[in-house]
């Protein structure tokens, strides 16, 4: 076979790297990843109104020169500001390139996540929700803890046969009564208000009410006592 | 003059209502609150007494539906109580726990006698601390059967409600348990034993009666309209024996005690504790 010109060889190599690269730049035909909504999930008709939430697309394919910052230096950074975006919910290992990552505890990074129920009463370790490395992230679309499929494969291995909606529950929920709750899960927030404020309030009332109660009746008593005196004298 | 008179206060219904109430309150706050707080000493030390962690729940569970049984009944008798051939007097009348202008006119009166600015309220059968007592039972139990309920059956409620209800009901759960915990081990304590008037106990709640002395002072409108009606009698009940006497101030100073022993040791350890 005689030898291919050099620019053929430049050619093939060209056309390799742009069809390589429109494999992964081209955006997906919509639909073609779709799942059925959180709100209607499992409604066997479902008539779409093509908006689809974070995690319900596959994630869009690694873009060679877009990167997010901390985890490789790309030559496009993800924003001007990366690196105050917190930008590692879509990735299937959410520690990638953090430093000391295999010396440290869960909770001293993640001081907020143990205040949990799960945490602090039922006396659960983390990985026996998060699992083994590689730990993804929440919202990476085959991730685990993907809100799709959290139920199934978190969840139910404990509370047999949780359904989506008890996936649902927020294990992670914020302090009630803190500013991320009233951002996050206003009812919550307004809940733990309303139940503090009927508790001090109630308090306020009637613990001064029975103790001054309390106490004009014992005035009331010693006058009784002094009357009685004076009436056998 | 001393008479031995003594006058109804609660039926033996009445007053069985009132000791299973008190003592599965007392279950579930023994259950309750050491699993809420497990993560400290103290938790696990009251948990290991009552069951452990899963035993602890397990009778919360059947405490719990023993008191929503118990709501229930206590419901129905309700209606039994009502005078049905005059249901608006008897809802609406001073006999009725209902709340109405009086206990307005009497709070504003109280806090005049409180300062010396006047004289006692005249009250009637029920004083309005007492018929607030009363509802504040009234609307905390179906409360915490309902969030109780969510909380035990998870996943039927999650097939009717959003899962993130769960929280919701968790957190009113817990903050109405808190609630009704401290009301009841400070305020209903204080009125029950601590007030002049009734320490070292008021009795009435395990006698029945009281000397009917001590209602027309306490009672003067109930006491003098139930002349006017005729309907006290001469004699009236029977004092409680000496032993009975014995053994609710036993009881009574029992369940005192665990309330103080929750309340403080609570207090104490709270801020290890998170409402999540
Ligand atoms: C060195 C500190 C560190 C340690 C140790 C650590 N994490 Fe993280 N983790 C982070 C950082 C930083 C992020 C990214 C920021 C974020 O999303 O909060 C993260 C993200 C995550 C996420 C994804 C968050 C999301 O929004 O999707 C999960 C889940 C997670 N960590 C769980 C764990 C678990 C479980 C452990 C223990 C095995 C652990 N982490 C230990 C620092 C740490
Ligand atoms: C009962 C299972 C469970 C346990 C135990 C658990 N997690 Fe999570 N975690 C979840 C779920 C589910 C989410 C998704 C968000 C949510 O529901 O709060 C999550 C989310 C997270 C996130 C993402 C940020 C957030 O708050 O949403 C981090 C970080 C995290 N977990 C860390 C931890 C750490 C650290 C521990 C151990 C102290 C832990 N988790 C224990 C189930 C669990
Ligand atoms: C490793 C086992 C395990 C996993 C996985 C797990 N849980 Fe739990 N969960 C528990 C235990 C244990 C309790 C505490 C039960 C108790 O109070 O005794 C609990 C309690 C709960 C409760 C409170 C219900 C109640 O009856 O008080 C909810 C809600 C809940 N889990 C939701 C979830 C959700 C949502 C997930 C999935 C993200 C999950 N759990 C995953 C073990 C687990």
């Amino acid at each position: 076979m005689a030898r291919s010109p050099v620019i053929l060889r430049i050619f093939a190599m060209l056309a390799s790297v742009m069809t390589a690269g429109a494999l992964i730049l081209w955006p997906l035909p919509a639909g073609s990843d779709e799942v059925a909504s959180a709100i209607r999930r499992y409604k066997s008709q479902e008539v779409s109104t093509g908006y689809y939430e974070e995690f319900e697309v596959l994630p869009r394919r690694n873009r060679p020169f877009v990167e997010v910052t901390g985890v490789q230096g790309g030559i496009i950074e993800y924003s001007p500001s990366a690196a105050k975006v917190r930008s590692r919910t879509h990735l299937a290992d959410s520690h990638a390139g953090l430093d000391f990552y295999e010396f440290k505890t869960c909770q001293s990074c993640h001081p907020e996540q143990a205040e949990d129920l799960h945490t602090q009463r039922a006396n659960l370790t983390c990985r026996q929700c998060h699992g083994g490395e590689p730990i993804a992230s929440i919202q990476h679309y085959n991730s685990p803890m993907n809100p799709i499929r959290k139920h199934a494969y978190v969840c139910a291995k404990c509370h047999e046969g949780a359904n989506a909606s008890f996936g649902g529950y927020i294990v992670h929920a914020p302090a009630p009564g803190s500013d991320a709750a009233r951002k996050n899960f206003p009812l919550l927030y307004a809940t733990y208000w309303f139940m503090t404020l009927l508790l001090v309030g109630t308090l306020a009332f009637f613990i001064p009410h029975s103790f001054l109660t309390g106490l004009r009746e014992l005035f009331a008593r010693e006058k009784e006592v002094e009357n009685e005196d004076e009436s056998t004298h | 003059m001393k008479t031995k008179a003594r006058i109804n206060r609660f039926n033996v219904i009445d007053r069985l209502f009132h000791l299973s109430l008190m003592i599965t309150f007392l279950l579930q706050t023994a259950t309750g609150f050491s699993r809420l707080y497990i993560g400290t000493v103290w938790g696990r030390k009251v948990n290991s007494v009552v069951g452990g962690y899963e035993g602890s729940l397990q009778l919360h569970k059947w405490v719990g539906v023993a008191m929503i049984l118990g709501f229930v009944l206590h419901s129905v008798y309700l209606l039994t109580r009502i005078k049905w051939r005059t249901p608006l007097k008897s809802i609406l009348g001073e006999d009725s726990l209902i709340p109405n202008f009086k206990d307005l006119k009497h709070f504003g009166q109280q806090v005049r006698w409180i300062f010396g600015l006047g004289p006692p309220p005249r009250f009637d059968r029920w004083t309005y601390w007492e018929k607030f007592d009363y509802w504040a039972v009234y609307w905390g139990l179906p409360l915490l059967a309902a969030t109780g309920l969510m909380l035990m059956y998870p996943l039927a409620t999650s097939r009717l409600l959003p899962g993130w209800s769960l929280n919701i009901a968790a957190l009113l759960h817990e903050a109405e348990a808190i609630l009704a915990v401290t009301y009841i081990f400070i305020v209903h304590f204080f009125i029950g034993h601590l007030r002049p008037s009734s320490f070292p106990m008021n009795e009435a709640m395990f006698a029945g009666s009281i000397p009917l002395e001590a209602a027309a002072e306490e009672k003067p409108a109930w006491v003098a309209r139930l002349r006017s009606e005729r309907r006290v009698p001469e004699e009236g009940p029977a004092a409680p024996g000496r032993w009975y006497r014995v053994a609710y101030f036993v009881f009574g100073y029992a369940a005192l005690s665990c309330g103080v022993y929750f309340l403080i040791n609570g207090l104490l350890y709270a801020r290890h504790i998170s409402l999540h």
